[in-house]
């Protein structure tokens, strides 16, 4: 984590914060659902507490903490009270694997009567080489808060719920891990951070020889992969259990499915883990095919902002926050879009029946990653990039 | 103590924890559970040794596809009866004992027996890049030349593998006969 | 070493659950006693039927099997993905697309030998 203490307890903070940043997200999400979806069906939403209802998640909060607390008595205590707690891990150490801006230099600087530094910031919580195979191993793991809660609560309705829910998971986990292969064949690398860096600039198909250069698009892995980035995305809204995939919650026939027993607190836990499997794919979706930190413009590159700010008049230290703070706004944007596509998909699909949703994750996605991958390679082969 | 030493330490207590778990609970959702925890730890000591492309296959199949498998199996049967006979009894008492001790056997051999093949290892210069991504080429690089025959016949295995089971599973008898 | 961040945040983020969840008990409604009916599984107003033997389709468990296996077929293809390129450039790109193709024909032999044989049927 850091060579001396002070660069480990800058990097242990980092993670705190990012981990807070995703919890902090969710209340302003609910309020965006709450509130979109209302304006989606002609309604007006919560706007009574506060200015546009927005003080309405400081009410449920502590509405959440003062409810009763109690185990179901069929239930498993031990497992009953893990499986909230388990829900928020895999979505905040997937997350904190993802670079949000570049990396920040700290000059050297004085602190109780030593010299510290220079140091190198990361602008994502650690940085791993096989970042790619990391997220989707930590986020496999995310079954088992669901299945402990199914079982932990010794109900019926969450048994049902928690293996329907599994299962669908694992069916487009399959789509999912199929449908990067063409992203690795084309970058060959599992690095976020390489893919990222080679998405810069104007858009530039390269074809048995022949460049052609499109100025005014980015060169983003959407325009290589779009097949990949659809299924990617379709298999990210399967993972995350949110509509149409919300099969695992069913109100009509599974009441709530998993969470049938949960309340107050715990619930909420529940939601966070819920919203952080949507901005964990979100960010993937970002990093590997709409150019991660870059800006859409593919004129204004990290360089042209360093660029910019020197001639600001910043020094060394000034110019990496500069450039990486813009950067981060360029990533903050794309999050909030995408996560308002989300919600906006929430709002406008029905539900898929359940033999409906196996057979698109089995027999359409999964063929059709299976072609992608296939054709990718081919192309890569012929045209040798 | 270093900090790499302080973790490799820290995580071989935990799996040793867990692994003593899966063992030791009489109730065998707790013990996947913690087989799960065992598989987690092993992935993070594969990390520690700087095979960072397997920790996450670890991750992806052992702890996301196969203790998911197991969990779900022992979820959906209520395993009362079998609980009773394997926690309690004379029989399974000497069983347990009789298994522990071929695994302490096992242990004890193993490390004495390794002991020299610990040292050859030891004395090659291990050099491996910190972000794992030479090792995972190097990976490809010997699966698709040196052991790409192996690597065939590992595919078709699967194949028998997927078949067989749909064949079992469509066996009319137990609780599915019409 | 990357490994401390993520086993620093695995353990923060259970203690920060572990933390919330204790609060939430403190601050909350204090029950002295749960009735039974209070504490009964959910069911939609008539009382529960303990069943002991619970069936559930074996389909659950065929998809878990049969995900696996194509979970380590996949698995296999990213170290094919990784080293292609590097395979081009010693010009035996054909050589490990052939190496690859014919392992993803058992692949598809086997999606079409599932699909055909209904085991991914759900009724």
């Amino acid at each position: 984590m850091g060579s001396d203490i002070v660069e480990i307890g800058i990097n242990g903070i980092k993670l705190v914060l990012i981990f807070l940043m995703m919890v902090q997200a969710v209340p302003i999400l609910v309020w965006v659902e709450r509130r979109g979806s209302a304006f989606i069906q002609n309604r007006l939403g919560p706007n009574r507490v506060g200015p546009l209802g927005l003080l309405q998640l400081l009410a449920d909060a502590v509405k959440f903490l003062t409810k009763e607390e109690f185990v179901p008595a069929k239930g498993v205590p031990f497992l009953y009270y893990m499986a909230p707690i388990f829900a928020l891990v895999p979505g905040a150490v997937a997350f904190s694997a993802i670079p949000m801006a570049t990396p920040l230099l700290i000059d050297r600087f004085e602190l109780f009567g030593q010299m510290w530094g220079p140091y190198t910031i990361l602008f994502q919580g650690y940085e791993i080489g096989v970042g790619v195979v990391f997220v989707l191993g930590i986020s496999s793991l995310a079954t088992y808060s669901i299945l402990m809660a199914g079982w932990g609560s010794g109900n019926k309705y969450s048994l049902l719920g928690a293996l329907r829910a599994s299962a669908q998971i694992i069916s487009y986990e399959l789509a999912l891990g199929l449908s990067i292969v063409g992203v690795l064949l084309l970058n060959g690398s599992f690095n976020f951070g390489e893919i990222i860096a080679a998405q810069q600039g104007p858009l530039a198909f390269t074809f048995i020889g022949h460049t052609v250069t499109v100025p005014f698009l980015p060169n983003w892995g959407v325009f290589y992969q779009p097949i990949g980035a659809l299924l990617f995305l379709t298999a990210c809204f399967a993972e995350s259990n949110r509509l149409p995939f919300d099969l695992a919650e069913g109100e009509a026939e599974l009441v709530a499915g998993f969470h049938v027993e949960y309340g107050g607190f715990k619930m909420l836990l529940f939601f966070i883990g819920e919203y952080g499997h949507m901005i964990v794919g979100s960010s993937m979706f970002i990093a590997l095919f709409l150019g991660g930190y870059h800006f859409p413009f593919p004129g204004i590159t990290p360089e042209v902002l360093r660029y910019y700010a020197t001639e600001l008049g910043y020094g060394p230290q000034g110019v990496s926050i500069f450039t990486a703070l813009i950067l981060f706004l360029s990533f903050f944007v794309k999050l909030a879009l995408l996560l308002w596509f989300f919600i906006w998909v929430r709002w406008t699909l029905p539900r898929f029946r359940y033999d409906q949703l196996m057979d698109l994750g089995w027999k359409t996605m999964l063929p059709w990653a299976l072609a992608n991958t296939i054709i990718t390679a081919i192309v890569i082969q012929i045209s040798k990039i | 103590m270093t900090t790499d030493a302080f973790l490799f330490w820290f995580l071989a207590l935990v799996t040793f924890i867990s692994a003593l778990g899966v063992v030791v609970f009489a109730n065998p959702i707790f013990s996947a559970l913690s087989l799960v925890m065992t598989m987690v730890t092993v992935a993070a000591l594969f990390a520690t040794l700087n095979a960072f492309f397997l920790a996450g296959v670890q991750l992806i199949v052992y702890a996301g596809a196969v203790m998911v498998l197991f969990v779900m199996v022992l979820m959906l049967f209520d395993l009362h009866k079998e609980k009773k006979a394997f926690t309690q009894g004379a029989f399974s008492g000497s069983v347990k004992l009789l298994l522990g001790g071929l695994l302490a056997g096992l242990i004890v051999g193993a490390v004495s027996m390794s002991k020299e093949l610990y040292k050859a290892i030891s004395d090659q210069a291990v050099t491996n890049s910190a972000t794992g991504i030479e090792s995972t080429k190097a990976l490809g690089q010997l699966l698709f030349t040196q052991y790409i025959f192996s690597f065939e016949v590992l595919g078709i295995l699967l194949l028998v593998i997927a078949i067989g089971v749909v064949a079992l599973a469509r066996s009319k008898g137990g609780t599915h006969v019409k | 070493m990357p490994l401390g961040g993520v086993i620093f945040l695995f353990i923060f983020i259970s203690a920060f659950g572990a933390l919330l969840l204790f609060i939430a008990n403190r601050i909350g409604n204090r029950i002295k006693s749960v009735s039974d009916v209070k504490s009964a599984p959910y069911e939609c107003g008539i009382p529960g039927i303990d069943k002991k033997d619970t069936k559930i389709s074996v389909k659950f468990y065929l998809t878990a099997i049969l995900f696996i296996l194509f979970d380590i077929e996949i698995i296999f293809m990213y170290p094919w993905a990784l080293t292609f390129k590097d395979f081009i450039s010693n010009s035996m790109g054909w050589y490990s697309l052939l190496c690859m193709g014919f392992f993803l024909l058992v692949f598809i032999f086997g999606l079409v030998w599932e699909v055909k044989s209904k085991a991914l049927e759900w009724e």
